[in-house]
């Protein structure tokens, strides 16, 4: 036997040894991505001198931010196990619903931008009750929150985008504070909470134990359904959030708004090294996998590179992260 | 049949993580011969089982079936060869018919390539007589009770040619009056030449189906024999093959006031109900057969199965039933039969799981406190005497005796009054084993009262202060120390657990014999 009592240190068997050099490997394995980013930077300010400019990467952040949001709350409802495929027609519906109060009612910018938030945290919320409480699987739950959200977006503006927003809306999104737009000072403070509600709170540590298991989580005293319920809302809100900045960075909303940000967002939580099945993935991680992303398309744009092309070489990148996942999580436990 | 035997095992080792669970096992099962695999949980007969039939890859040692060795390790290569498997957990199609789940993966197609239904009922029902089975192959499979699904999964293997068939704990979910059967159509294979190897606790039934029997204790190939040199108490002794004794020093039992009240606690709803109580520092042990409705009592008494009546007093004061958390406040912990699925969270740390069920107490308005976590984690795991690497240590990574002291260590961050555990030790190795004993014996000289279910009977026997016996979710019989005593107690629970009727189990026969 080679496992040491909890509090003596260093020094032991072969085994040991193994250990750490399996340590170290894995340390590679695990901040690979953060390598691959700073590769990927690297390699797109030699060639185009322009790509690290302080305008570059305000575009690269902006760009982020409302994906940001998605992708963090995706990744809470992925370390439950489950999935949000609502989050981009909820991103439209929120933003709709933020213009149509504005478009009537210019004065009450603030009751718009809370009435988006509170629109995509209820529609959240009907899908986690209807997964945490009835067992539909979360994949089944979301695809019909994608539908009624995106119904309802369409319902709003009968079929039609809503302009004329008075120009003020668009200070939310285009103000710096400073010198950071407001978007982007969102996404970071997103990052901080939630890294920290992650790894400091009892609610944290409680999403990752109904990830890793459900039935364990349940005998601890858990109350599973309650985190499953509050996962999606927070999703929910997040994606709401996002809908508010997009409509007011472009100044009108439009029921396609967001469409297929889920699928970027679960590609981002994926990158980042969160398991499908649930309990495994960090903030950090998918962080991590966001900007991998955002700094590729910009970098292609620089480069020219034609959009098709570039989902092409999104779609290689996706699978090559979860496959250098696998052969890690093989190392590791093997 | 050719000059070889029909399954020769040479020197195969087996270990996971670090763990050994086969030493260099070797045995020999000539064809037409039935070989019984006795050991107790852990002991390595399913490793073995599934190191034959290609599942598991061995890190050393030989398989050979009928001279041919196993090279290729996968499920593949080994019915290639003729070896076929009817596992303990069998999974079956249960919406699909009899016929199709027997042609499943080799249809029969007519000439026009679509499915020849006809003849495959047909065929499966030529199976069905070979075994005397007066039952429609065109049935649904989820007609079928256990044992006929069994028989079925037998059917399916020898009917493609296999030539031996591993059986892993055959009648382990099947109730006595239809065991019968399945000796019959072991009897019956015997005669066409079948060579079966397969794993069992009952003793009864090595004498009555074995033609040998092999033990293994720890992954050791402890004891070999015919049939005829092998009695019961002597496999029993090969397979425990310990000292009682050291496990189950004496008993000194001083009991005070009673903290756990269990009156007409009803399981199933309408069906019978269960009364019982728990001294202060008292071990009581539940005895029975699997299936029995054992386990079922104390998990409806923690509150994660549903009771439908009855009322759970704890300290004189009314628990509210199914509320888990409000059951864990109130100080009592459950340790669960199933450590990986029910216990816990293999991805995460032993500080993770170790501050899990009394997370309310390591936070300040959900804020985890990180040093009283940690302390409190340390104190717990030091004082099951954990091995790890380090509270960060994933518990995935621990072996099976650490992981289960990692399950009682969580819930000794608290102050508790009543601990439940179900299986304590299954799984575990002897070494460990004796370690779980002693905290068990620990905690309820500290006062706690203990309620254990267990399979194992020396460990019922040793560990516990007084003994019920359960059988079909009714206690029907009690022991106190001083009976346990008695070496006849072994069979006095034997006797109660499996009753004198046997049309207790409410079964769904469907088929005459």
């Amino acid at each position: 036997m080679a496992e040491v009592p909890v509090k003596a240190g260093e020094p032991g068997g072969k085994k040991l040894l193994q250990f750490d050099k399996q340590r170290t490997t894995n340390l590679l394995l695990r901040n690979l991505m953060a390598l691959v980013v700073i590769a990927v930077a690297v390699y797109f300010t030699i060639v185009r001198p322009q790509f690290a400019t302080t305008a570059n990467m305000r575009t690269i952040l902006i760009a982020a931010a409302p994906f940001a949001l998605i992708a963090l709350g995706q990744t809470l409802v992925i370390l439950t196990g489950g999935i949000d495929l609502s989050v981009g027609s909820i991103v439209a519906l929120s933003a709709m619903t933020s213009a149509a109060i504005i478009v009537d009612h210019p004065e009450r910018m603030v009751l718009g931008v809370i009435a988006g938030v509170v629109v995509g945290l209820l529609a959240g919320l009907v899908s986690g009750v209807v997964v945490a409480y009835i067992n539909v699987a979360p994949f089944v739950a979301t695809l019909g929150m994608l539908s009624v959200a995106s119904g309802l977006a369409y319902a709003i503006g009968r079929g039609a985008p809503i302009n004329g927003l008075p120009v003020e809306w668009g200070l939310i999104a285009n103000t710096r504070f400073l010198g950071v737009q407001v978007p982007v000072l969102v996404m970071i403070a997103g990052f901080i909470v939630l890294g920290v509600i992650m790894t400091r709170t009892s609610f944290g540590m409680r999403i990752y134990a109904v990830g890793g298991n459900r039935t364990a989580a349940e005998v601890a005293g858990v109350n599973v359904r309650g985190i499953l319920t509050s996962v999606y809302a927070i999703s929910g809100a997040l994606a709401g959030m996002s809908g508010v900045i997009l409509s007011s960075r472009v100044i009108s909303a439009a029921p396609y708004l967001g469409k297929g940000y889920e699928l970027g967002a679960i590609a981002a939580v994926v990158i980042g090294g969160a398991s499908l099945t649930g309990g495994r993935g960090t903030v950090w991680g998918t962080m991590l996998g966001l900007f991998l992303i955002q700094t590729l398309n910009n970098g292609l744009d620089i480069l020219v590179v034609p959009a098709y092309w570039q989902t092409v070489i999104s779609g290689i990148l996706i699978v090559s992260a979860v496959a250098v996942d696998m052969v890690a999580a093989k190392r590791s436990s093997g | 049949m050719s000059e070889a035997p029909a399954l020769t095992v040479r020197g195969v080792s087996k270990s996971y993580g670090g763990v050994t669970v086969l030493h260099s096992a070797s045995l020999t099962v000539p064809a037409g011969h039935v070989m019984a695999l006795a050991g107790e949980n852990g002991a390595g007969k399913s490793t073995l089982l599934k190191i034959v039939s290609g599942q598991v890859r061995p890190d050393s040692g030989e398989v050979h079936v009928y001279g041919t060795q196993l090279t290729q390790h996968d499920p593949i290569s080994a019915r290639r060869l003729g070896v076929a498997i009817v596992p303990q957990e069998l999974a079956p199609y249960p919406d699909l018919t009899i016929y199709e789940n027997i042609f499943v993966g080799r249809e029969i197609r007519n000439r026009a390539g679509v499915l020849d239904r006809p003849e495959m009922a047909k065929q499966a029902r030529e199976m069905l007589d070979v075994f005397e089975l007066d039952i429609d192959s065109r049935w649904q499979m989820n007609r079928l009770s256990v044992a006929l699904v069994q028989i079925v999964e037998i059917a399916k293997a020898t009917t493609w040619g296999a030539r031996v068939l591993l059986l892993d704990e055959p009648t382990s979910a099947i109730p006595d009056h239809e065991v019968g059967r399945l000796y019959s159509v072991v009897h019956r294979l015997r005669e066409q030449g079948v060579a079966m190897m397969y794993t069992t606790h009952r003793m009864a039934e090595i004498q009555e189906l074995a033609d040998s029997v092999a033990v293994l204790r720890d992954g050791h190939l402890v004891f070999e024999s015919d049939i005829a040199g092998a009695d019961e108490a002597t496999i029993v002794h090969a397979m425990v093959g310990r000292d009682m004794e050291a496990l189950f020093p004496g008993q000194t039992i001083s009991t005070g006031p009673v903290r756990l009240e269990v009156r007409d606690l009803q399981v199933i709803r309408g069906g019978p109900s269960v009364s019982f109580e728990v001294r202060q520092g008292e071990i009581l042990g539940i005895g029975g057969l699997v299936g029995g409705g054992r386990t079922e009592i104390i998990e409806a008494v923690f509150g994660v199965r549903r009771s439908y009546d009855g009322t759970i007093t704890i300290d004189g004061e009314p628990l509210e039933r199914n509320r888990i958390d409000a059951t864990i406040r109130r100080g009592v912990a459950f340790v669960p039969e199933d450590r990986k699925g029910a216990g816990l969270v293999p991805s995460r740390s032993v500080l993770d799981n170790g501050s899990l069920p009394h997370l309310r107490s390591f936070t300040l308005g959900g804020w985890i406190r990180p040093l009283v976590r940690r302390n409190a984690v340390e104190k717990a795991t030091a004082s099951v005497n954990l091995k790890c690497r380090g509270l960060g240590q994933l518990v995935g990574t621990l072996s099976g005796g650490n992981q289960q002291k990692v399950v009682l260590a969580r819930w000794l961050t608290q102050e508790g009054c009543v601990l439940l555990l179900d299986e304590p030790t299954r799984g575990v190795d002897v070494g460990a084993r004796g370690e779980i004993y002693r905290i068990i014996r620990d905690l309820a000289s500290y006062g706690l009262a203990v309620v254990f279910v267990s399979s194992d009977m020396p460990e019922l026997i040793g560990l516990s202060h007084r003994v019920l016996v359960v059988r079909a979710g009714k206690i029907v019989g009690e022991l106190d120390r001083e009976a346990l005593d008695l070496s006849d107690a072994q069979e006095q629970i034997f006797r109660l657990a499996s009753g004198q009727t046997l049309d207790v189990f409410g079964e769904q026969v469907v088929c005459t014999g």
